[in-house]
């Protein structure tokens, strides 16, 4: 069976940072696994204010990680030194009274559940080395995913738990897919087709956009830069990339019809674009979004036309497809990583944005997800535990904000979170090997569009944003042109505006 | 930029005595009487200049005809025009200095960020005042618009809940009000408990809409942006109205018609007074009378978490399952406990928000 070395040295958490190890280790001989990126890495906070570094050598005695597996695996081991009393997770809380026991022994059992926390990240780290590091074993991969479904519920308590449970899920999905010989399609994007589901997506919908400002982010930071665009102009074309149920529109429309300077309300006109394929589909066909759209915009006042784009199934975007209409100012808008989206392929993206420039748009509006740029060296396992950070990150905003509504985020977090974490880990094994994917920001760039400013107003309207919610959010203006949200010290979502390089903006 | 004439019985620490005259200037009594620049005079400057084609067209001369103030000489205006054209400037750099991350810009930091910009230390305080005075206009304009389109976004998703309730109805066909989530009613299995569940856990609906009292809503009050519970709902409530009542009749029964109109749900269980199920009856209510809504919470940090525009899906109609007023009704007495009792454990791994918590103990929500 393969061996595998690990750096006895324990890697320090923190959100943007990556690995890096601290400076009281042991010294042995060891190669390590994932490397750490010990640059100039802004340390910002380490997960959790986790308490004291595990002194594995306590745990294995020498540097066999499998003998480190198996002391887990066999888990009431737990050796002198540490503090860990580690009953059945399952039992460990009864989620009826989840919240009211936290309480009463929260202080207690802050530092085993810290501990916890650390087991199984890194349960999951072995597990995702084993699936693809150097030395692979399906075998060794498949024992520590049992493990981890021992000890970590969808339904668990803690963020952590919850987290490790939808990352197990996504490696055991990979694993299989891996014997079989490839990925299933529905690991890259969920289909929410029976009835029951569709209400939950809906449900966890409408929880998403009230405990959260991501998608609020996204849409206001887009509309207030579209609004700025076309102050003068009387006739507006949108053409969006992912329409999905629309509301995004619902307030350009009420600031459209509500602004004073100018000309009065301009036409609104918008082509949605549609994919053949799958996606989800609770939200209505793009024709009932546009229905949906049409009527808001009748009972706001807002003249509108609604247009609808079928895309190939190779889905490349073929600008003279779309009907034009002169004096008309276009806006590319690109709404790709919101948390209830779906992963859109990176070709028909790609066609989408290159293709979009022979329209010569007024303004390009981005939203996509900020991660870090991982380098080769640190394989699928680096960035799997840079989609660990990310999502904990997430997890924890959200918990922040209503630490005792458990049930609505994990409702959340099980209909859009955890599919989603699976499309990023599939994502991730399918392409890690190649060359690191730039981000859409920097496609732009060298398709050929230059940077416009983000104003005054719009920052201005993000932090005020962000002060419904919570301190932890903040937000950073990267460039000139691009405002980024992240909770804490992790950058989680960005949004910048484009424009061609003869435009005055 | 500093005075051609220096005023030498002054030293930098009196403050000049001021008297009114007969024009209604503001000049100070020491030897060399100065002219003290109020915020009326400042903004009839400013409406000439305005009208002159702004500061690099206008004159003194000009200005001076266009004011017609008695009393205000060449001079005067010669200077403050100067500053006033400089005062422009660093227009740019007061952005730069004011982004801060996460921050919201009290005038004091405003004013601090204006200080140390680069060119504005000789300025007094009046120009500085100015310049705040202009962004926390423009943010009391962000603010507004803010809040006008998060009830956009809320109106549009009341048309996306109403439809799945029609598409995803079963059997029976009734006329649901938008609030109602019918659909989920019907399946079997572990979702009902759990949507409803997860519905139940907020006391109060999250992100209220009575948040936006807080962000001074009503314009013209240059207060600073911590959030301050006020009421101003008269804007607001028009637009919920018509919006509520579908058409643009004002219907001034706050009881929301959606509560009223639309029978059955409403009667379920205990909430038979055809009250609405949501929250914002009680707001309208209380405009009604006149009563600032001042118990507001004005963070979402735990569990009095502030409502937001329409949430529509407090209930199930499953007559079966609890009513309505459980789903989304407000327990702030029992909350506030489990809330008090946090707050008296620190936790290190939560970080709670104190200031801002401790702030919340005294409130009850409105709701309820």
């Amino acid at each position: 069976m393969a061996t595998m070395m690990v750096d006895d040295t324990i890697p320090d958490f923190d959100y943007y940072g990556g690995l890096t190890t601290p400076t009281t280790t042991t010294t042995t001989t060891t190669t390590t696994t994932t490397s750490s990126s010990d640059d100039d890495h802004d340390h910002g906070c380490t997960w959790n204010d986790w308490s004291p570094v595990v002194d594995w050598d306590a745990f294995s005695g020498g540097d066999n990680f499998q003998d480190l597996i198996e002391s887990m695996i066999e888990g009431n081991n737990s050796s002198g030194g540490l503090n860990m009393n580690i009953p059945k997770s399952t039992t460990f809380y009864n989620s009826e009274d989840s919240v009211l026991m936290e309480e009463s022994e929260e202080s207690n059992n802050n530092q085993s559940e810290d501990v916890n926390g650390l087991k199984l990240v890194h349960l999951l780290m072995a597990a995702a080395e084993a699936l693809t590091g150097v030395n692979k074993s399906r075998e060794l991969a498949r024992v520590i995913l049992v493990r981890l479904k021992e000890l970590a519920s969808p339904n668990g308590s803690t963020n952590m738990e919850r987290l490790a449970a939808h990352f197990t899920d996504a490696l055991q999905a990979l694993l299989d897919g891996a014997a079989s010989g490839s990925l299933p399609k529905s690991m890259f994007s969920p289909n929410y087709k029976d009835e029951q589901q569709q209400g939950d997506v809906l449900a966890a919908f409408q929880l998403l956009q009230d405990i959260s400002p991501f998608i609020k982010f996204g849409h206001f930071t887009a509309n207030q830069a579209i609004l700025e665009a076309v102050a003068h102009d009387r006739r507006v074309h949108i053409v969006d990339y992912d329409i999905m149920e629309g509301i995004q529109w619902a307030s350009l429309m009420q600031a459209l019809v509500s602004r004073k300077d100018g000309p009065p309300t301009p036409h609104l006109r918008i082509t949605a674009l549609s994919r053949s394929g799958s996606g989800r589909r609770s939200f209505g066909t793009v024709q009932e979004t546009g229905r949906r759209l049409t009527a808001f915009a009748a009972s706001s006042g807002q003249p509108f036309s609604f247009h609808h784009c079928r895309l190939d199934t190779d889905e490349t975007f073929k600008p003279s497809a779309l009907k034009l209409v002169r004096g008309e100012a276009i806006i590319i808008n690109c709404m790709l990583h919101l948390p209830h989206f779906t992963y859109r392929a990176s070709d028909s993206i790609a066609s989408f944005l290159s293709g979009s420039k022979t329209l010569n748009p007024r303004l390009v509006t981005l939203v996509e997800e900020e991660v870090r740029p991982v380098g080769e060296e640190e394989g699928f396992v680096g960035r799997f535990m840079d989609t660990l950070h990310h999502y904990s990150a997430l997890y924890d905003s959200l918990e922040a904000g209503f630490p005792l509504q458990s049930r609505a985020r994990a409702l959340v977090e099980r209909v859009f979170l955890g599919p989603r974490i699976t499309g990023s880990l599939a994502r991730i094994y399918r392409t890690w090997g190649e060359d690191e994917r730039c981000s859409w920001g920097e496609w732009l760039s060298a398709v050929g569009y230059r940077e416009s400013n983000i104003s005054f107003a719009n920052h201005c309207q993000a932090k005020l944003l962000l002060g419904l919610f919570n301190d932890g959010y903040r937000v950073e203006e990267i460039g000139t042109n691009k405002l980024v949200l992240g909770w804490k010290s992790r950058r989680l979502l960005s949004a910048s505006i484009w424009t061609t390089p003869d435009s005055d903006l | 930029m500093f005075h051609a004439k220096k005023p030498s019985t002054m030293n930098s620490h009196d403050r000049p005595m001021c008297v009114q005259g007969d024009s209604g200037l503001v000049l100070t009594t020491d030897p060399k009487p100065r002219l003290r620049w109020t915020v009326e005079l400042h903004e009839r400057f400013v409406d000439a200049v305005t009208q002159l084609g702004g500061p690099d067209k206008a004159t003194p001369k000009t200005i001076m005809r266009v004011m017609g103030v008695k009393g205000l000489t060449l001079y005067h205006l010669k200077s403050h025009l100067q500053k006033f054209r400089l005062g422009k400037q660093p227009h740019k750099e007061f952005n730069d200095h004011s982004v801060k991350d996460g921050d919201r810009a009290t005038s004091l930091e405003l004013q601090r960020n204006l200080a140390s910009s680069s060119g504005m230390i000789g300025r007094n305080m009046n120009e500085m005042q100015m310049e705040v005075q202009r962004r926390l206009h423009e943010q009391l304009e962000v603010q507004r618009h803010l809040q006008l389109r998060i009830e956009a976004q809320g109106k549009y998703m009341q048309t996306i809940l109403e439809k799945a309730c029609q598409t995803l109805g079963g059997e029976e066909n009734m006329a649901l009000p938008a609030r109602t989530f019918k659909g989920m009613g019907n399946q079997g299995g572990g979702i009902i408990p759990d949507i409803s569940a997860a519905f139940k856990e907020f006391g109060t609906p999250p992100l209220s809409f009575s948040s936006f009292q807080d962000l001074n809503i009503c314009g013209g009050q240059e207060q600073q942006l911590e959030l301050h519970p006020q009421s101003s709902m008269g804007e607001r409530s028009s637009s919920f109205e018509s919006f509520l009542v579908g058409n643009n009749n004002n219907n001034t029964d706050h009881n929301l018609s959606l509560g009223k109109k639309r029978s059955s749900p409403y009667s379920n269980g205990g909430n038979a007074n055809g009250k609405s199920p949501l929250m914002w009856s009680d707001d309208f209510r209380l405009q009604e009378l006149g009563g600032p809504t001042t118990d507001l919470i004005s963070r979402p940090n735990q569990d009095d978490i502030i409502q937001m525009a329409p949430l529509s899906m407090e209930r199930s109609c499953n007559p079966e399952l609890d009513s309505v007023s459980d789903i989304y009704e407000s327990k702030p007495m029992l909350d506030e406990k489990k809330f008090d009792a946090k707050l008296e454990r620190p936790s290190p791994r939560r970080a709670p928000q104190l200031s801002s918590l401790s702030a919340q103990g005294g409130r009850n929500s409105v709701f309820g």
